[in-house]
């Protein structure tokens, strides 16, 4: 009795730290504590992030920042919120320069410093690590 | 030389617009991007030529077994965005021309204007959406195949046009809808060093986009004249009233030439179907045509394998008896009878032909794509396709397998 109770006290441990290590690596997009946004929808979000729309629902200009290409944020924005492969980003991307019709989202190095200029400008919008979260920023809730 | 005037000019404007924009405020930026493909493409009927456009004169096939020319290309931008409101952009793009050189053209040269964030005007050289990837249809990177399917988009080989444009975005719920007009002009080289002329050019497109789903609908009336026609015409209008019959049916010189299209594309990411129909019809020798395609793919991972079907067919004559040659005197006979097979090898020239493609696009390396795709062209019964360079030995209305490779860049 005593051993198996240890035994489940080991599991939920595990179990907890294992959660705690996906949380920290998940993605969230972040507006500044400042922003009018509480929540978007996923169509929304990849409007903004394609170039297809330059406003937030409310009719707010809206700047979206981007993460290096190749960076695990950046993979990981576009596979769990945009819904497309980072070749499948820059061939979209491609249509759009190749006709004179927009240029990607300023990409940023790092999460730090997506967090540093999303904190300081109100009309952007960006995508960090859970663990890069400060009281500076908001988590948007993505429908 | 007056697109490399022009280029200079629009190069010369951006980078001073750009220079003093500077000055004035942060937005001001000059962006420098390129796209290119080295391809290389195979076809097994010695006896005609695979091309990549109805300029060009030689192709794969007869002139060369192995083509590096029919879909290797290099483009080049510069795009400027002098205030938040203004941009200029300039791209010119070297690829086999009709007199098999490569010097390069330009392809886009305007200025756009944003009136508000859904309202914008362009002026200058704007490539048309004639068909759906018509605007980047040279952009190997960002289309699925190896080349747009030939059926459609040889329909209209007219690519850019110079005027202005009117575009104007609505949203409603999760759709966008993008409504756009132009008005330009054209004139494009020919094979044979006659010029094809565009005027009084007017194009309406609607692009419907929810989710995944994409609609399209576009309509474009344009006056034609073909330069390599008119000697045909003005010699069978000598021959009284039925040359002038003939030439008020057949001659394209300022008629109107009508183009209507649909087209669909869902793609959810993990794969794609994409289709289009178009007509093309005008009381010329070019006559009315059909095209459509059917396109798939599915994504596994980097790996995209693709299936097209398409098809091209006339409505109208591939053959006229032309002038009467009874009872004509010997010289006037031969003349007319001469005449009569000119115009004809015109009417016959018009593409008749299904395909079937199997392909493989690979993103092996960021930026990077290399496709591999098999083509088998039917054609028509009398029709040669999309072959030119016909020899002696070629027999229409069979059939000819393509086998291209190409790696496509972007940078």
């Amino acid at each position: 009795m005593a051993r198996s109770k240890r035994i489940t006290v080991v599991g939920c441990v595990l179990v907890l730290s294992l959660a705690l290590g996906t949380a920290s690596a998940e993605v969230v997009v972040i507006v500044s504590a400042q922003s009018p946004v509480s929540a978007l929808t996923r169509a929304q979000l990849a409007d903004i992030y394609l170039g297809r729309s330059n406003r937030l629902p409310n009719g707010d200009p809206v700047v979206p920042i981007d993460q290096a290409f190749g960076s695990a944020a950046h993979d990981l924005f576009y596979r769990d919120y945009i819904g497309r492969s980072t070749a499948l980003i820059k061939a979209h991307w491609s249509r759009l320069i190749f006709t004179g019709r927009g240029q990607p989202p300023k990409a940023v190095p790092n999460d730090s410093a997506t967090a540093e200029i999303v904190a300081e400008n109100p009309n952007t919008i960006g995508y960090v690590d859970s663990g890069h979260v400060d009281i500076r920023l908001r988590i948007v809730p993505i429908e | 030389m007056q697109g490399k005037q022009s280029v200079a000019v629009m190069v010369a404007l951006l980078l001073h617009a750009t220079a003093a924009g500077a000055q004035a405020t942060e937005t001001p930026n000059l962006l420098f991007n390129g796209f290119g493909t080295v391809g290389v493409i195979h076809s097994d009927e010695d006896q005609a030529d695979f091309v990549p456009n109805i300029f060009a004169s030689d192709g794969a096939g007869h002139t060369r077994d192995w083509s590096f020319e029919v879909d290797s290309r290099l483009g080049l931008q510069l795009t400027t965005n002098l205030t938040p409101r203004l941009s200029g952009v300039v791209q010119v793009v070297a690829e086999q021309r009709h007199d098999d050189s490569y010097s390069p053209l330009v392809e886009w040269a305007n200025f756009k204007f944003d009136i508000t964030p859904d309202w914008s005007v362009r002026a200058g050289r704007i490539v048309l959406p004639i068909f759906m990837v018509s605007e980047y249809r040279k952009v190997g990177y960002a289309i699925p195949w190896v080349r747009p399917p030939v059926e459609v988009y040889r329909l209209v080989p007219v690519g850019s046009n110079d005027g202005i444009d009117v575009t104007y975005r609505t949203h409603f719920g999760e759709a966008t809808n993008t409504l756009s007009g132009n008005y330009g002009r054209k004139d494009v080289t020919t094979a044979s060093g006659g010029k094809v002329r565009a005027r009084d050019g007017v194009t309406v497109t609607d692009t419907l986009e929810r989710g995944p789903l994409t609609l399209f609908a576009g309509y474009t009336r344009t006056r034609v004249t073909i330069e390599e026609a008119q000697p045909l015409f003005d010699a069978i209008v000598q021959f009284g009233p039925q040359g002038a019959a003939l030439a008020e049916r057949y001659d394209a010189d300022g008629k109107h030439l009508e183009i209507m299209r649909v087209g669909a594309r869902y793609d959810p990411g993990d794969w794609f179907v994409m289709g289009e129909w178009a007509r093309s019809s005008s009381r010329t020798f070019i006559g009315d045509k059909r095209a459509w395609y059917l396109t798939g793919g599915y994504r596994f991972g980097s790996v995209t394998p693709y299936i097209t079907l398409a098809r091209a067919r006339v409505e109208t004559v591939t053959s006229d008896p032309g002038l009467a040659v009874a009872g004509l005197p010997p010289p006037r006979a031969a003349q007319a009878a001469a005449l009569n097979a000119t115009l004809n090898r015109l009417l016959g020239s018009a593409p008749e032909q299904q395909s079937l493609s199997l392909g493989v696009r690979w993103d092996f390396a960021r930026n990077f794509a290399l496709k591999v795709q098999f083509d088998h062209l039917n054609l028509d019964a009398g029709s040669a396709g999309v072959l030119v360079n016909e020899q002696p030995g070629f027999r229409r209305g069979g059939t000819a397998s393509l086998f291209s490779a190409t790696v496509d860049f972007v940078f």
